[in-house]
C-alpha cells in the first residue's frame, strides 16, 4: 500500500508541475489549470463565505470533503503537492523517531481565524492555504529559479561552444512553448520565499511539521475525518514493539499502539510497512479495536475557541487598518475583468495563477506587496514598469479559480478600461526637452490611439525654439493597458505613468 | 570556433565587411535599380519584382546562409497591415532556397510579446511551412557592434546572426509612422537591435542613417500588397488598410523608401531620414535619376 501511496503523490505532484507549465500563451483548449485549487475545499469555502456567494464552492471540494468523510486526510497523504515535497525533504529529518515539535492545536486556531475572519469579509485563506501557498511559491519563487538556472547551465554549454546548434535548438523550443522567452522578476519574492523555505526546512526538524501543526486545511480535513469509516486496525498478533508509533509522521498513533487518531491519520500505511508482524491493516471496520482507549482526537477546546475568536477580530482589525494609503492605492490596478475592489479581495485567494500565465503574455502582473493595503498583500496588480496589458489577451480570467478576475471575451477586454495613463512634464522628452519622441503612441495598440498630438512651438531648455508634437492622453479612449508606460524610452523616472483611473471593474 | 573569433577580433571590420559588401551604385549594371509589380497575388507580385532585379540567383548563391527581416513587431493579424504579407515572406523564403541558400533564418525583435506576433502575423507558420529557421530572438545573442560611421550611434547590441549571415534580405512593411512619417525599408533594421531601442526615436534621422552606414541589406523587397495609411506604425483599424497590391524590389535603400513614399502621396524631400541618407551617400533619393521598371498585371 505505501508504494501505491508514492506512486500517487508523485503522479499528483507531476500534475500540479505539469499544470503549472500548462498555463502558458496560447491557452486554448481550456486546460483545468485550476484544478488543485478547485480541490481545496478551504479556499472555496472561506472565498465563498467572504464574498457571500455559495455559487463560489467547487463541485470537486465538494466531492473531497465527501471523500475525506468516509476515507479521512488521505488528501494530506496521498494527493496533496505540498505534502509530496514536504515528504522529499523529510527523508533529510535530524531524528525521526522522536516527536519534539507538536502543537496540533495550532492548525485550528489558524483555521478558525481564516473562517471568522472571512465571516467578517476578509480573506486571510490565500496566506496560508497550502494550495494557494505552493502555487504561489512556485511561481514566485521556484519557477523563477528554474529559469535562472536552466539559462545558467544550457548558457555555460553555449558558450563552451558544446553540441551548440543542437542545445540552441532545445533551448528555443523550449523557450518557445513552456518557459518564457525573456527572463522573470517578481516582486515579493523574499518574502514568499522565505515562506516557503520555512515550511520545508521546518522538516528537518520535524516531520510534516507544517501539515500536524500549521496548515489550515489540515485543520478543516481533521475535523471532517473524526467520524471516518475507512479506518486503521491492528489485530491481537500485536507484539507491542512500537515501530508504527515511533514511524508515524503525523503523531497519529497513540502510546498503546492501538489507538489511532482519525483526525490526524492521513492514511500515508507506513505502520503497515514496519510492522514485523502484520497486525496492522486498513478498512471499513465499525470500531477499529477492542482494545483501543477512548481518545481526544482534536486538540482544540471551546476555550481555545474563543481566544482564537478574540485574535480573529484583532486580527482583521489589523489588516483591514493597515497601511491602506490612498496615493499608493490610485497605482492599483487590476486585470481586466477584477470584480469591484472589496469584492475582489474577498475572492482572490492569492495563488498567483493569473500572474503566471501573464509571464507568457503582456508580464505586467505582479504580486502586490503593501500597494494595495496589507490586506491586499500578493493580489495581482499591474505593474507597467515590468510588463504591460496585452491588448489581445485574455488569459487571467480563465485561469482564475474563485473568479475574482472574471472570463471576458476577447472583445469585452479590449473595450473594458482598467486604468488611464497620465504624462509627467518633467520627464517626457517632448513635453521636457522640446524634441519629438512618440514612442508610446507607437506602441498603443488601440485602433483609435489615446495619445494624441498637437503642434507646438515650445522654448527649449537651452532656450532655442522648436516646432514639436506634444503628446496627450484621450481619457475617453485610454483603457489603461500600460504598455506606453512599459516602453516610454526615459531612463529612471518614465515621461508617462498609470493609475486606476476611469477604471471599470465590473462588466455586464 | 571561427564564429566567436571572427566576433572577439574585430566588430569594426566586421563592419567594414558588411559595408563594402553592397555599395549602392557600384553593382549598376544595365538592369533597373527598382522594380515595382502590381496587381496581383503577394506570391506573383513578388516573384515577379525579384526577376526584374535578375533574379534570386543573381543575389544569392549556393551555400549561402541567408538573413530575411519581415516586420514581425506586432501582435496584428496580416489584415491589419503593421507587419509584413506572410505569403510574400513565404514566397522568398522558396527562392532562396531555389537559389541553393544553405538557411533561411528568420527572426525580429518584437515589441509586443515575441510568441504572440510571431503566431498573429502568420509569419511563424508560412516561413516555417516554406523550410524558413524560424527563430525567436533572445538576449545572449546580441553583441555591442561599433558603427564606425556613426555620428550619434557609434556603437549598438546587435543580433550575432546578422553579423554572421552571408546574405541579408530586408522585407519591410509600408506603413505609416507617426515619428517618421513612414515606416519603411530603413527602419526596418530596428528589429536586429537590442538595447533600449526607443531612444533611436530622439534624432531618429541621424540615428536611423547611422543604423543604416553598418547593416546593408542585399535585396530589398518592400511589401505594399496591404498599405497601412494612418495610426501607424501599430494600427489596428481595418478603415486605415489600403489593398495596394504592390511589390516593391530593390537594393538602394534610400530610392526604395523615396519610392515607397510616393505611394502614400508624400513628398520624400519632406521626410528627414531619406534626406539625411540621402546627402550621406546611402543612395539616391530623387527618383527621375533611377531606372524603374514597372510591371502590371
Amino acid at each position: 500500500m505505501k508504494k501505491i501511496r508514492i506512486v500517487s503523490q508523485v503522479l499528483f505532484l507531476l500534475l500540479f508541475f505539469l499544470l503549472f507549465f500548462l498555463a502558458t500563451y496560447p491557452f486554448t483548449s481550456n486546460i483545468p489549470v485550476e484544478f488543485f485549487l478547485n480541490l481545496d475545499p478551504l479556499l472555496s469555502i472561506s472565498a465563498a463565505i467572504a464574498a457571500r456567494n455559495i455559487l463560489i464552492i467547487s463541485i470537486p471540494a465538494i466531492i473531497l470533503l465527501i471523500f475525506t468523510v468516509v476515507l479521512g486526510r488521505f488528501f494530506c497523504g496521498w494527493i496533496c503537492p505540498l505534502g509530496v515535497l514536504i515528504d522529499v525533504f523529510d527523508t533529510f529529518t535530524v531524528s525521526k523517531d522522536k516527536k519534539r515539535i507538536y502543537f496540533p492545536w495550532i492548525k485550528f486556531s489558524l483555521l478558525s481565524i481564516v473562517l471568522i475572519s472571512a465571516i467578517l469579509s476578509i480573506q486571510l485563506t490565500g496566506y496560508l492555504d497550502p494550495i494557494s501557498l505552493l502555487t504561489r511559491s512556485v511561481v514566485v519563487f521556484l519557477y523563477p529559479v528554474f529559469i535562472l538556472l536552466f539559462e545558467g547551465f544550457i548558457g555555460f554549454f553555449l558558450d563552451l561552444g558544446f553540441l551548440e546548434d543542437f542545445l540552441f535548438n532545445v533551448y528555443d523550443i523550449l523557450k518557445g512553448t513552456l518557459l518564457p522567452l525573456s527572463e522573470l522578476i517578481f516582486s515579493g519574492f523574499i518574502v514568499i520565499s522565505i515562506i516557503f523555505l520555512f515550511i520545508i526546512l521546518a522538516g528537518l526538524l520535524e516531520r510534516r511539521f507544517w501539515c500536524k501543526n500549521l496548515c489550515p486545511l489540515g485543520g478543516l480535513l481533521a475535523l471532517f475525518s473524526l467520524k471516518r469509516l475507512y479506518k486503521r486496525k491492528v489485530s491481537e498478533d500485536c507484539i507491542s514493539c512500537g515501530l508504527c508509533e515511533k514511524n508515524c509522521r503525523m503523531n497519529a498513533i497513540e502510546e498503546d499502539f492501538f489507538t489511532t487518531n482519525n483526525a490526524e491519520c492521513i492514511n500515508c500505511m507506513d505502520c503497515i510497512d514496519v510492522c514485523p508482524v502484520d497486525a496492522i491493516s486498513f478498512g471499513f471496520y465499525k470500531s477499529s479495536n477492542i482494545s483501543a482507549k477512548k481518545i481526544k482526537n482534536i486538540d482544540f477546546n471551546k476555550r481555545r475557541f474563543l481566544k482564537t475568536a478574540g485574535l480573529s477580530v484583532l486580527t482583521v482589525g489589523f489588516f483591514k487598518a493597515g497601511f491602506s494609503d490612498p496615493v499608493s492605492k490610485s497605482k492599483v490596478v487590476r486585470p481586466p475583468g477584477s470584480l469591484p475592489e472589496d469584492e475582489f479581495l474577498d475572492r482572490c485567494v492569492r495563488c498567483g495563477e493569473c500572474i503566471k500565465i501573464c509571464s507568457t503574455s503582456g508580464k505586467g502582473l505582479q504580486p502586490a506587496v503593501l500597494e494595495a493595503g496589507l490586506d491586499g498583500m500578493w493580489s495581482p496588480i499591474l505593474k507597467p514598469k515590468i510588463g504591460y496589458c496585452e491588448y489581445n489577451c485574455n488569459l487571467c480570467g480563465k485561469v482564475c479559480p474563485t473568479g475574482a478576475i472574471q472570463e471576458l471575451e476577447l472583445k469585452q477586454r479590449q473595450e473594458l478600461s482598467i486604468g488611464t495613463a497620465h504624462f509627467n512634464k518633467t520627464r517626457c522628452i517632448p513635453w521636457y526637452y522640446g524634441e519629438n519622441c512618440m514612442v508610446c503612441e507607437e506602441h498603443c495598440p488601440l485602433p483609435d490611439k489615446a495619445i494624441k498630438f498637437v503642434n507646438r512651438e515650445v522654448i527649449r531648455i537651452d532656450g532655442e525654439k522648436s516646432e514639436v508634437k506634444l503628446p496627450y492622453v484621450d481619457e475617453t479612449l485610454c483603457i489603461g493597458c500600460g504598455i506606453c508606460v512599459n516602453t516610454c524610452p526615459v531612463e529612471g523616472e518614465r515621461g508617462i505613468y498609470l493609475t486606476n483611473a476611469n477604471e471599470q471593474r465590473f462588466y455586464q | 570556433m571561427k564564429r566567436r573569433d571572427f566576433l572577439k577580433n574585430s566588430a569594426a571590420l566586421s563592419a567594414a565587411f558588411l559595408v563594402t559588401k553592397n555599395m549602392p551604385g557600384f553593382t549598376k549594371s544595365a538592369g533597373p535599380d527598382l522594380v515595382v509589380a502590381k496587381n496581383a497575388e503577394p506570391e506573383i507580385l513578388v516573384r515577379k519584382a525579384v526577376e526584374g532585379m535578375g533574379g534570386m540567383s543573381h543575389f544569392i548563391s549556393k551555400g549561402d546562409i541567408v538573413v530575411l527581416k519581415p516586420n514581425i513587431s506586432w501582435d496584428r493579424v496580416p489584415e491589419q497591415a503593421a507587419t509584413t504579407n506572410p505569403r510574400v515572406v513565404a514566397e522568398v523564403v522558396k527562392m532562396c532556397l531555389e537559389s541553393g541558400a544553405k538557411e533561411v533564418k528568420i527572426f525580429d525583435n518584437t515589441l509586443n510579446e515575441a510568441r504572440r506576433c510571431y503566431k498573429r502575423s502568420g509569419i511563424e507558420k508560412a516561413a516555417s511551412e516554406a523550410g524558413a529557421d524560424v527563430k525567436h530572438v533572445y538576449s545572449r545573442k546580441f553583441k555591442r557592434v561599433a558603427i564606425p560611421e556613426g555620428e550619434l550611434v557609434k556603437s549598438w547590441e546587435i543580433y550575432e546572426d546578422v553579423i554572421e549571415a552571408d546574405k541579408i534580405i530586408n522585407m519591410p512593411i509600408a506603413k505609416h509612422h507617426s515619428l517618421c512619417q513612414v515606416s519603411l525599408s530603413m527602419k526596418n533594421y530596428m528589429g536586429f537591435l537590442g538595447g533600449r531601442r526607443g531612444q533611436f526615436h530622439r534624432d531618429f534621422d541621424v540615428k536611423i542613417t547611422d543604423l543604416n552606414t553598418f547593416v546593408k541589406a542585399d535585396l530589398i523587397i518592400l511589401d505594399s500588397y496591404r498599405m497601412l495609411l494612418r495610426n501607424g506604425p501599430s494600427g489596428g483599424s481595418l478603415n486605415d488598410v489600403k489593398l495596394a497590391k504592390t511589390v516593391v524590389c530593390g537594393t538602394d535603400p534610400v530610392a526604395i523608401d523615396s519610392y515607397g513614399a510616393s505611394l502614400f502621396g508624400f513628398d520624400h524631400n519632406k521626410i528627414g531620414f531619406i534626406n539625411v541618407a540621402s546627402e550621406r551617400g546611402l543612395g539616391i533619393k530623387d527618383l527621375n535619376k533611377i531606372k524603374i521598371k514597372k510591371v502590371d498585371m
